[in-house]
């Protein structure tokens, strides 16, 4: 069940920022997912809801972005998307689109990222 | 009146977990101790695995037991006398570098060459986050059905060790540890994957080995 820690993860770091911009209102947050992370959008996503009742967040629209696979081959050199077999989270596997090998190296795919956010804030802090 | 401002964040909440596990292994590298990942599902025989190589190696062991609730494990290797730290995850389904990081620091690290770090019994969630240990063992045994492999392609994807544990019981649960073998070889074409069974003893001394020749390697 690491959707939880990882949506609370995202929550304190999403207030952070917000307390540190002075918002009064958190209205959109952006977050990237990478294919390869074994996180449930759609879980995260409720969790999300969930937890963040009676925040800043609270009523805050959550934007998912799906990260897909960026590799480095060791075999061929190529650098760039790589081949998920099949586009399911949880079971894409990498290969390399230019020679088919799985020796490669993930440049992107594995992150959470809290991209930005979108606040509120009174005009005297504006 | 109200005013919309847009601020960059750009935090990703895997790094802080990758950054604790390379000061994990920068600590193990500093007392000279090789620690082992061993990952594997419920019931798969991580523990009893780790017992007879404590038991085997003529190595200064100790071991990190990751358990939800129980200590359990830790308290069977209490009983072969190396040094033990048992991890509750609570909620969680994995072990991350963070309790780790506490772990290490309770062990006696100058009087050790191995750790091994029983994680806790799930192929999933463990894929996310690296511990700091310098090699990571699956373990799985043919009770978990023949198609354990495809339908948890991560997980072997970073293996550096696989063992397909219990084939004794192999035509008695109706399976083919032959295809769990081939199946790991198509997810991750260099890894070396081990049948054993530690009731027979099969293999055992092929992952005695293994183990031995990573540590050296490294």
């Amino acid at each position: 069940m690491h959707e939880l820690s990882m949506a609370q993860a995202i929550v304190d770091t999403v207030l952070d920022a917000a307390e540190k911009n002075n918002a009064t209102e958190v209205v959109e947050v952006t977050i990237e997912v990478g294919m390869l992370t074994m996180l449930n959008p759609e879980q995260l996503k409720f969790l999300l809801d969930v937890i963040t009742e009676d925040t800043l967040l609270e009523n805050s629209k959550i934007i998912i972005e799906d990260v897909p696979v960026e590799i480095e081959c060791r075999n061929c050199e190529f650098e760039g998307l790589a081949n998920t077999d099949g586009s399911d989270h949880y079971l894409a596997i990498v290969l390399c689109p230019e020679c088919g090998e799985r020796n490669v190296e993930i440049i992107k795919g594995r992150e959470c990222n809290v991209k930005n956010i979108k606040i509120e804030k009174s005009d005297e802090d504006a | 009146m109200h005013k919309i401002a847009e601020v960059e964040v750009q935090h990703d909440i895997m790094v802080a977990n990758r950054k604790l596990a390379k000061k994990n292994q920068r600590k193990l590298d500093k007392e000279s101790v090789f620690a082992v990942d061993v990952v594997g599902a419920i019931g798969s025989g991580k523990t009893s695995l780790i017992e007879a190589l404590i038991d085997a190696m003529d190595y200064r062991i100790g071991v990190i037991a990751g358990d939800v609730i129980s200590k359990y494990d830790a308290g069977r290797f209490q009983q072969h006398q190396v040094p033990v730290v048992g991890l509750n995850t609570g909620k969680e389904c994995h072990l991350d570098a963070h309790l780790v990081e506490h772990a290490i620091h309770d062990l006696p690290l100058a009087e050790m060459d191995i750790l091994f770090i029983e994680n806790v019994g799930n192929l999933i969630c463990p894929v996310d986050f690296d511990l700091g240990s310098h090699m990571r063992m699956v373990v799985i045994s043919v009770t978990e059905g023949d198609d354990t492999v495809e339908k948890h392609p991560l997980i072997f994807q970073d293996a550096d060790l696989v063992v397909i544990n219990k084939v004794d019981l192999a035509d008695a649960v109706g399976v083919d540890s032959d295809k769990m073998v081939k199946d790991v070889g198509e997810i991750n074409p260099e890894v070396q994957v081990i049948k054993t069974s530690l009731k027979t003893g099969t293999g055992f001394e092929e992952v005695v080995k293994a183990i031995d020749k990573f540590l050296k390697d490294y």
